[in-house]
């Protein structure tokens, strides 16, 4: 077999082995979600901060909730602003959303009808829009809206997004700018939750958590405690499944939620994954004792 | 000619430049006051820009449909899509052509625009996006090889991350050493320890260079972002 030939049969080869890691993922996926196996797990410690803040407000205080990603990063996303809008109604805690995104507007308001239902349906909360909590919408400036807000939060946002003047809106009383916030939380898929910190939460003084994809969760290590930047943060689904185990855990009731549904499938795949690089691995390094053993 | 092409508008970019720069630092009310005007103006600007975009977009995709190239069948399908969510959308306060215009009771119920975004537009993001999970598996497999020892070392501190981030570890960990929390503590000391260290070290040194740029753009050193001749 020439140098061509031996190419190309690798090529087809690598082919064949990519096909089947697909395969092999959809099976790990696709299974778990079917057989719903129980898989309870301990939350990660930044997670029980975040829960921890949101649980320690008092009813009536305000919440910002930064809505920064598309649906493209809803699977992971979605579920952690369902959750914690969950816990925001059952605390009486008012949310105050707004977005760096117009393709976020609808899914805003997909999940605070959803949170709302469950909110009724769990704890008989009864919320209305302008009273207890408000959807800002959407506003271009992404560093300048933030700085705007901090200095006039109903400047920026004169109407909310079903046109309601903010300026005498229950919703919003005794909240003129960012400093009047008891918290605030961005759900990032980009770099938002770095434009937070720096034109938001040092400038103005108000406490910061955030929820981002597992992606992003590496970079915001250096904001949190010692630093301090960021009080705690959800990274991935797993952080919004820890907030669910949390949040179920204090009613006293079995896990549930989409993010603790997803969590069977996502072990799967990376216990899949990981098996199946100590197993390339275990090839590689056989081979070369293998080759040194003929030489 | 050339005052008017390059010195002008260094001229501006230098004083706006200062003006945003002071305005962080100085806290005389009127600072504020400025600050609410400029962002006022960037919200114009970025509503500008939204039609520079949309027009740079049918630009490309015209020229598409008109040469043939490669693909220009998707273009028809852009301006398909685009063509319906702006009609749905601005028609009937985006309840679309087959109702009544919207009366007060109507505005719960779900409109074209919502079902447009919600079954058409949502699912079709969210599985571009889930396509990813298979090509990085792959690329995973082929690429965490321990060929040396700081691939060997990454390969471990991936292997670990990867367990400590699911559930299931738990169940591994008490299996092998007894104890449930051993994954979740080496994820921790990773992702706290080395991690951190080279992401504030990378941080750091991104961030000295994007003051240096600014600084340079101020002062007029760098000036690519007037264009060329």
């Amino acid at each position: 077999m020439n140098a061509s030939q031996t190419q190309s049969k690798k090529l087809r080869q690598a082919g064949i082995v990519r096909r089947v890691i697909f395969v092999l993922v959809a099976v790990a996926v696709i299974v778990p979600y079917i057989l719903k196996p129980n898989l309870p797990g301990e939350p990660n410690h930044w997670a029980e901060e975040v829960y921890k803040r949101v649980d320690t407000l008092k009813p009536g205080s305000h919440m910002m909730l930064a809505f920064n990603f598309e649906p493209s990063s809803g699977a992971e996303l979605y579920p952690m602003v369902r959750v914690v809008l969950m816990h925001c109604f059952k605390k009486g805690v008012v949310p105050v959303l707004m977005t760096h995104y117009t393709n976020a507007l609808n899914l805003m308001k997909q999940v605070v009808a959803e949170s709302a239902t469950q909110a009724k349906k769990k704890w008989g909360k009864d919320v209305q829009p302008g009273k207890d909590y408000v959807i800002l919408g959407y506003r271009p400036g992404d560093e300048m809206l933030i700085v705007n807000m901090g200095e006039n939060l109903k400047g920026a946002f004169d109407k909310d997004l079903d046109n309601r003047l903010t300026q005498n809106m229950p919703a919003l009383k005794g909240v003129n700018s960012l400093r009047d916030l008891d918290l605030a939380m961005d759900f990032a898929s980009s770099g938002t939750t770095q434009m937070w910190i720096a034109y938001g939460s040092d400038k103005f003084g108000f406490p910061l958590v955030a929820g981002t994809t597992a992606v992003q969760a590496p970079d915001l290590y250096i904001y949190l405690p010692p630093s301090g930047q960021l009080k705690g943060f959800l990274g991935g689904l797993r952080g919004a499944a820890d907030y669910e185990t949390l949040l179920c855990r204090s009613d006293n009731v079995a896990v549930e939620g989409p993010a603790n549904k997803g969590m069977p499938s996502q072990s799967a795949v990376h216990v899949m994954l990981v098996l199946l690089i100590l197993g390339a691995n275990v090839r590689m390094i056989y081979g070369k004792f293998a080759g040194k053993r003929k030489v | 000619m050339i005052f008017k092409k390059a010195t002008i508008p260094l001229i501006i970019v230098f004083v706006m430049g200062v003006l945003g720069f002071a305005t962080q630092y100085v806290p005389h009310p009127a600072s504020a006051t400025v600050t609410e005007e400029i962002t006022s103006w960037f919200k114009v600007i970025g509503g500008f820009g939204l039609f520079i975009g949309a027009y740079s977009l049918i630009h490309m995709h015209l020229t598409r449909i008109k040469r043939r190239m490669e693909g220009w069948g998707y273009s028809m399908f852009t301006f398909i899509g685009a063509a319906f969510m702006i009609f749905v959308g601005l028609y009937n306060g985006g309840d679309g052509p087959l109702r009544e215009a919207s009366s007060q009771e109507q505005v719960t119920q779900k409109m074209m625009f919502d079902w447009g975004y919600q079954y058409v537009f949502v699912p079709c993001t969210a599985t571009i996006f889930s396509i990813l999970a298979f090509f990085m598996a792959s690329a995973a497999f082929r690429t965490f090889r321990a060929r040396n020892l700081a691939a060997g070392l990454l390969l471990v501190a991936a292997l670990i991350v990867m367990l400590g981030r699911v559930p299931v570890s738990e169940w591994f960990s008490l299996q092998v050493f007894g104890d449930k929390g051993v994954f979740d503590t080496a994820t921790d000391f990773i992702m706290e320890g080395p991690n951190l260290a080279a992401k504030r070290g990378i941080t750091l040194g991104i961030s000295l260079g994007a003051i240096s740029q600014a600084l340079r753009i101020l002062f007029g050193i760098e000036r690519s972002y007037m264009g060329g001749d």
